[in-house]
């Protein structure tokens, strides 16, 4: 008696709770567009996550009779049952941030297939399917940073490259950097690994990196989150002998140190996940048959950020 | 002579019946609440998704189950999918005509599959090392593996054929979902109608008793972790054809954890002895339509760990009220 | 004998069924203070529920207990406090820790919130010295025999304050000197004051040892007389409630021609046997008595498989084997039939039909499926044969009396066709009425051709059911014995080495 009963009362609880969070999703007449994103497993992520809820609120307010559905996943196979999910649910237009090219290339060839309108954002397919692609410039931004260096270092100096996950996005900014420093032969490059993206990776490989050099000038960390942990590292190795740092997207805990002047992090290069509200507000124009865009690239241009100008660059309320 | 007290003939039986089928009452019950309270899960191509979507954490649980039931555990289920997957996709992409490459791929992730179960096997029962330390240390040996060939990278094809294959859809179902079910129907009638699956639950239940009944106990286990194997190769190779790449880093994560609460909430115990192929099956559907059902209601995917931790945890409770 | 003579227990009305089936109907009686009671009763008569129901590891479903003139909620907890203890069968002692530890284990004497070990050290030292066992503190539990374990279990009992303490078939793994010192314990023990609850199988003992004996059948309870006013047949036959009929069936000599079956020359293996030498005809029952330790499982280990065999050699019909697996000592024809009913003798959570099946299993397959229908039939005839009391040939054994799981057993070793049956203890724990069936299968096993080899610590059931006797000692054997010289007296010495050691 006791089991059935316990077995019967956790039933009904979750019929329950079920109906209660349903919903019945009848077709009244929405248009609806589906946002297909990696999980905030880092800050820049996060950052995309919340530019893309922000975007969502903003465009559902104007419009009530857009339906913005916003759906993350933590890695490729999860994110291709999500946007298969999506089609489930009849969205005209799908934004999507690919983890990977190609485990994502095949989703979205059967996207096109169906009619419906592709955003891309940031990482590219291994197939050119989109009706558009938005992304920063890779290779501008790495340009911009090796710039910026090579001009505080007056052209010479000892520098380490931590670079990001392996891929094209990746590929694109060091190479522009590299080229830009051949163009200084007095600035030598000691190493150059990969950190993953990660704050916690990039404290690990700068630990390696103070082992190994006694003397750096510069490092490029290439991305904010990177730059945080390397940035502690340092801190905790008491050396001296670095002049200074620069990391890459503009996150506000950077900008905010170089708004405030710091020696260690005079400058930063944006990349900023601003871009998927972007692609989201391109794909609600197209949907509803007014492009706002001509061509079939939106390229957000990289900016360096300075002290004079980082006040127009803080955002204290994002989490990137 | 005393005559024995007659009892009621068959209560044992009918009590046994009504566990083995709570997790299908479950399922039955969960089917229903999410078709009526949500318009986009009703439909087929929905259903269809879900059956796809599980079908290779499906697979993995049913070599899982096996082995649970043998008395041991298999945490290196998903660390071998992503190497048997990585292996396959290498040799496919040394294999100019595009058939005999799929061909190869399916050779290749199959044999690695049976290798890395064999290497458990061996580890378990000739190098009697308790299962749950051999395949941790083969979880973080084959990844390692996987990510060495991978170089710590994805790895995609551009084999046409490969991809056709992935996404075919025999009479419109997806090739997966079928590999799933068959696999499920064999599993099913190796466990319940031969003598090899009495074995494996004599072991598990009584491994003293079983050795003293002439079973060889460890050729049994050996057995279970090359099945495992099988699963995880068979798995890898329908998991990299749907997605046309696999990832070393990502392929196969957590993939053990999913098939272990498929198996228990199908109602296989931990200590082995007890389980069944069907219950996984009912168990893997569960958190498949769960996962999905969350998603089409908004949740965001965050919480969907919580609630499927708690669905292990209620599936057991509920379990082992019963087994008094 | 006591000064209070208002009984330390009152049981009334003890009623508790298990999915339908009623195992206690309304069982009353009382236990005095400082008194020795003996608790009897076929298997499935209810005895181990009725202990359980005491003790607070099952609630009855109606009835009351009181204890000590108080009413008594049984509970694991209130049976501590109140000082009630139980030693099952299989005692509950931590292997891997020391006398003392376990003595202690649970209420560790604590110094400023340290384990005092010195104290714990002196107190087991002197409940050892009262218990007049050579046993020191420090010494690994897992490194004692049976009976020295169990001392282990009394000394823990009566460190806990014990009033009443219930012992659970406590003879069946010790030999006759130790019988004789756990008697003068507990009678030292009664002499205090404590009062005891003799779970046994064993009347001759029970009578010996009791001062008043509970009868029960059927989960009821029949009857509680004074030991000295009852003999041990009328407890037998209160327990099943007939006239007893001798329960060994008359040998049948060996025919003079009858062929060697078994040859074993020179058998040795590692640390347990050495030098054993014997033949087993065809028909014969030998009996294998000896003391606990002496080496007679070992020595079946090592015929059935279990154990490798270091030199020596084996030979069955003639034919030299070397079993180095159970899977090759059944195709060599032997079957064992182990003394480790539950661990090893069954699957408990399978079926009996599928226990039955389990060593023979292939005979029941067809390209590579179980016939299910062929299993069902086989179990059922070996049901009728053996008068296997189960009401489902599916059900888990577990639910069946320690006999009838027995039979099962016995019906699966069968099942393989062996020509040399070996039995390691195969009524112990048993009830009076199946003791008398196997002993009657076994019987009958012999007379159809069947060669046996009884292991036993039960002198009666050795002198009662074999004609031949090999008696081991210390790993190897110390003599046979037929005929005339087949008594308890020439076991015993041969056992111990001992003259005049058996009682």
């Amino acid at each position: 008696m006791m089991k059935l009963n316990l077995k019967s009362a956790a039933a009904v609880c979750c019929a329950a709770a079920m109906v209660f969070f349903g919903g019945c999703k009848q077709d009244d007449g929405k248009i609806r567009i589906g946002v297909s994103i990696p999980s905030a497993d880092h800050g820049w992520t996060g950052g995309v996550v919340w530019w893309a809820e922000q975007t969502k609120k903003d465009l559902e307010r104007k419009d009530p009779k857009l339906e913005i559905i916003i759906s993350t996943a933590k890695d490729s196979a999860e994110q291709v049952s999500r946007i298969e999910n999506l089609l489930v649910q009849g969205v005209k237009a799908l934004v999507v941030l690919p983890h990977e090219p190609a485990p994502l290339t095949g989703i979205c060839e059967q996207v096109k297939q169906r009619g419906l309108y592709l955003v891309v954002v940031d990482r590219g397919l291994q197939k050119d399917v989109q009706d558009l692609t938005v992304a920063g410039d890779n290779a501008e931004f790495g340009r911009r940073c090796a710039e910026e260096m090579a001009k505080r270092l007056q052209g010479k100096g000892d520098i380490l490259i931590m670079e990001g996950v392996p891929c094209e996005v990746n590929t694109l900014r060091v190479t522009a950097f590299r080229q830009v420093m051949k163009k200084h032969p007095s600035i030598r490059i000691l190493e150059s690994q990969t950190s993953g993206w990660s704050q916690e990776k990039g404290l690990k490989l700068m630990e390696n990196f103070l082992q190994k050099y006694p003397k750096i000038d510069a490092v490029w960390a290439g991305d904010d989150d990177v730059l945080t942990g390397a940035l502690k590292a340092y801190a905790e190795s008491k050396r001296h002998d670095i002049q200074f740092f620069i990391g890459g997207g503009g996150s506000k805990a950077i900008v905010k140190r170089v708004l405030d002047r710091d020696p260690l992090v005079p400058v930063n290069v944006t990349y900023p996940p601003r871009m998927i509200a972007f692609g989201i507000e391109y794909a609600a124009a197209a949907v509803k048959g007014k492009p706002m865009v001509k061509s079939k690239r939106a390229i957000i241009p990289a900016e360096v950020i300075t002290p004079a100008n980082a006040k127009y660059y803080y955002q204290p309320s994002s989490p990137y | 002579m005393n005559e024995p007290k007659l009892t009621p003939p068959q209560t044992g039986i009918w009590k046994k019946y009504l566990n083995d089928a709570r997790p299908f009452l479950a399922l039955a019950l969960l089917l229903a609440v999410c078709m009526l309270s949500n318009e986009s899960f009703r439909s087929v191509q929905n259903l269809l998704n879900i059956t796809r979507q599980v079908a290779c954490t499906g697979i993995a649980a049913l070599g899982m189950t096996l082995v649970i039931i043998a008395g041991g555990i298999d945490l290196s289920v998903g660390s071998l999918l992503a190497l048997s997957g990585v292996s396959a996709l290498m040799v496919m992409g040394r294999i100019a005509d595009p058939r005999l490459a799929v061909a190869a791929a399916m050779l290749v992730s199959l044999g690695a599959g049976i290798a890395g179960g064999v290497l458990n096997g061996l580890l378990v029962t000739a190098g009697k090392v308790p299962p749950f330390i051999a395949t941790l240390g083969t979880l973080s040996i084959f990844r390692s593996l996987a990510l060495y060939l991978a170089n710590a990278g994805t790895l995609s094809s551009s084999n046409e054929f490969f991809r056709e294959t992935g996404s075919c859809t025999p009479l419109g179902i997806p090739l997966a979902t079928i590999c799933f079910l068959v696999l499920a129907a064999g599993f099913a009638v190796l466990l319940n109608r031969t003598a090899f699956g009495r074995h494996v639950c004599a072991v598990g239940a009584n491994p003293r008793a079983a050795r003293y009944a002439a079973i060889g106990v460890g050729k049994v286990q050996f057995m279970t972790y090359v099945l495992a194997g099988l699963s995880a190769g068979i798995a890898a190779f329908l998991f990299s054809s749907r997605l046309n790449a696999i990832s070393s880093t990502d392929a196969g994560l957590s993939y053990e954890l999913d098939a272990i609460a498929g198996a228990v909430i199908g109602g296989t115990a931990m200590n082995g002895g007890r389980g069944s192929i069907a219950g996984t099956v009912a168990g893997v559907f569960i958190l498949g339509i769960i996962s999905n059902a969350l998603d089409m209601w908004g949740t965001s995917a965050n919480l969907q760990g919580l609630v499927k931790g708690l669905i292990i945890i209620v599936a057991v409770l509920i379990q082992r009220q019963n087994n008094d | 004998m006591n000064a209070d003579s208002s009984p330390l227990l009152e049981i009334s009305g003890l009623t508790k069924s298990y999915s339908g089936v009623t195992v206690l109907d309304g069982v009353s009686f009382e236990v005095g203070r400082g008194e020795i009671l003996g608790l009897i009763g076929e298997n499935g008569a209810g005895k181990s529920t009725l202990i359980k129901c005491i003790n607070g590891v099952t609630a009855p479903d109606r009835g009351t207990l009181r204890f000590d003139g108080r009413p008594y909620a049984p509970s694991i907890r209130n049976a501590l406090k109140k000082g009630l203890v139980t030693i099952p069968q299989e005692f509950n002692l931590a292997d891997t820790l020391t006398v003392r530890e376990n003595i202690f284990l649970g209420r560790e004497l604590k110094r400023h919130g340290f384990l005092d070990s010195a104290a714990m050290r002196e107190e087991t030292r002197r409940l050892l010295e009262e218990l007049r066992c050579d046993l020191t503190p420090d010494q690994k539990v897992s490194e004692l025999s049976i009976a020295r374990k169990q001392l282990v279990e009394i000394a823990r009992a009566l460190s806990r304050d014990c009033r009443l303490l219930i012992m659970d078939e406590p003879t069946t793994v010790l030999n006759p000197p130790e019988v004789r010192n756990l008697f003068r314990i507990m009678r030292a023990m009664r002499d205090r004051g404590i009062s005891l609850i003799y779970v046994s199988h064993k009347l001759e003992e029970v009578r010996e040892i009791c001062d008043a004996v509970v009868i029960l059948r059927d989960g009821k309870f029949i009857e509680r007389t004074p030991a000295s006013e009852i003999s041990v047949r009328e407890m037998a036959e209160r327990m099943v409630g007939r006239e007893l009929k001798g329960i060994f069936p008359p040998k049948n000599p060996l025919g003079p021609n009858a062929p060697e079956v078994l040859k074993v020359e020179g058998l040795s293996q590692a640390q347990t046997l050495h030098d054993i030498s014997f033949t087993l005809r065809r028909g014969e029952i030998l009996g294998l008595a000896g003391l606990g330790g002496s080496g007679r499982t070992e020595l079946a280990e090592t015929l059935y498989g279990i154990r490798r065999k270091t030199a020596g050699s084996i030979r069955i019909a003639g034919e030299e084997v070397n079993p180095d697996s159970p899977g090759k000592a059944v195709r060599a024809g032997i079957a064992y039939l182990s003394e480790d009913r539950q661990k090893a003798g069954t699957i408990q959570s399978f079926g009996l039909a599928e226990n039955i099946s389990l060593i023979s299993l292939r005979k029941y397959c067809s390209r590579g499926f179980i016939r299910t229908a062929a299993e069902t039939e086989a179990a059922e005839r070996y049901r009728e044969r053996f008068r296997i009391k189960a009401n489902s040939l599916r059900a888990p054994v577990r639910e069946l009396s320690g006999g009838n799981q027995q039979k099962g057993a016995l019906a699966k070793s069968l099942d393989g066709a062996p020509r040399i049956f070996i039995f390691d203890e195969p009524t112990r724990g048993i009830d009076i009425n199946s003791r008398g069936e196997i002993y009657h299968f076994i019987h009958q096993l012999a007379a159809d051709g069947m060669a046996c080899l009884v292991i036993s610590s039960d002198l009666e059931e050795i002198l009662g059911l074999c004609s031949r006797t090999a008696v081991m000692r210390e790993g190897t054997i110390a003599g046979f014995l037929e005929g005339d010289r087949l008594t308890e007296k020439e076991i015993m010495y041969l056992a111990t080495g001992v003259k005049g050691a058996e009682k």
